[in-house]
């Protein structure tokens, strides 16, 4: 798969998802003016690199900062698929970094800790 | 199969469909009264966090401002100092300038950097010898037309900065010598063609001198003083300032009294 990379703005974070290093990482923050039409390729990716149930472990990085409400709504979009791929059997290691002192992250990581059960998030503090 | 049986078979399909449908409704229902709270909770937190820094940057300015104003204020004394005038002067001309300003109908801003400002009126007096600046008697035509320097010395200092601040101070330098009828110093200007900084500026000094013993005189009593500036009504003052003068004599005189020189 072509790795897709797009670089962070103050507006969006930085998104890199390596096929190769079987990588996804997204560190930043993100309130983009249209929260669907920016993530459409990174939901596209997943989409495709997951139709398959995979035998390596996929490392999958989450640094989010600062997010509106309709990013919010399109993590759990993402966790969705990440949860799908797990039913199938794909073995995934996710890591929710956060800042000791930013709440609103650490939060929103115990909020998909309790809603996705099927596979492991580490919450890590930073 | 009976037609119960074939009933009974669809209806437990649409059960199981309706069962799947509103099952992922109220799962999208939860998702989205976390996403609200956490919303709101992150609202609260920015709303907090920008009031917190508004109100470090209002203080900054505001000591900013303040610096600023006591710094210049210190100047204008420093200048009094070599005249041997006490640093209440200074204080007794800012507070009368402010209340003129106040009065006449200049706007907070105005107001506010006229009794800054306008202590700096003689800041020019730096430039004029000892012997004149402090001759125990009358100076000659000579000596006084040295001594008249000082206003166009002191603009020539101040007005090469283009800070708001230091731009009225220049005004004032230069200024504070005209009179209304058009008979004063440097450039003999006439009515309102003397700035209002300059204006209110003339007449908070003269009241303040005439009130003050100095090494060339005696201080004026009130009655003389009072009857000097009724006379001079459109001559060395502007009318509007002697109007108000005397509207809030008693405004003034609590100035007076509040900073008064220590006797010596």
């Amino acid at each position: 798969m072509e790795r897709l990379f797009i670089e962070k703005t103050e507006y969006t974070p930085t998104i890199e998802m390596d096929g190769s290093k079987q990588l996804i990482d997204i560190r930043g923050d993100s309130f983009p003016e249209n929260t669907y039409d920016f993530y459409k390729p990174v939901i596209s990716w997943l989409e495709e690199y997951f139709k398959d149930a995979r035998s390596d472990v996929t490392t999958v990085n989450m640094e989010i900062n600062y997010f509106n409400s309709s990013s919010s709504q399109l993590f759990f979009d993402f966790f969705d698929i990440l949860e799908e791929a797990a039913n199938m059997g794909t073995k995934l290691e996710v890591n929710w970094i956060y800042n000791i002192k930013n709440e609103s992250s650490h939060e929103a990581g115990e909020d998909f800790l309790e809603e996705f059960t099927s596979f492991k998030i580490n919450m890590i503090e930073k | 199969m009976r037609k119960e049986q074939l009933v009974i078979q669809e209806l437990e399909s649409m059960q199981a469909d309706f069962m799947t449908l509103t099952n992922k409704i109220i799962k999208d229902a939860r998702r989205h009264e976390k996403i609200i709270e956490l919303s709101d909770k992150q609202h609260f937190y920015n709303y907090e966090k920008l009031k917190k820094q508004y109100n470090e940057i209002k203080a900054l300015n505001d000591e900013i401002e303040k610096t600023q104003a006591e710094v210049i204020f210190t100047l204008g004394a420093v200048g009094e100092a070599r005249s041997k005038e006490t640093g209440f002067h200074v204080k007794r001309v800012a507070e009368y300038s402010k209340m003129f300003a106040l009065y006449y109908g200049l706007d907070e801003d105005e107001v506010e950097m006229l009794r800054v400002v306008s202590p700096m009126h003689d800041i020019g007096k730096i430039a004029i010898p000892d012997h004149i600046l402090n001759k125990p008697g009358k100076l000659d035509d000579k000596e006084f037309a040295r001594m008249q320097e000082h206003s166009i010395l002191g603009h020539e200092m101040l007005k090469h900065s283009d800070r708001p601040l230091l731009k009225a101070a220049s005004i004032v330098a230069l200024e504070h010598h005209e009179k209304y009828d058009g008979t004063g110093y440097p450039h003999g200007k006439k009515g309102e063609e003397i700035h209002i900084y300059g204006r209110i500026t003339a007449i908070s000094d003269v009241f303040d001198a005439l009130g003050s013993d100095r090494c060339y005189k005696k201080a004026w009593s009130d009655e003389q003083i009072f009857s000097f500036f009724k006379e001079q009504r459109g001559k060395h003052f502007d009318p509007k300032l002697v109007d108000i003068f005397f509207e809030h004599l008693d405004e003034f005189l609590l100035v007076r009294n509040k900073y008064v020189d220590e006797q010596k």
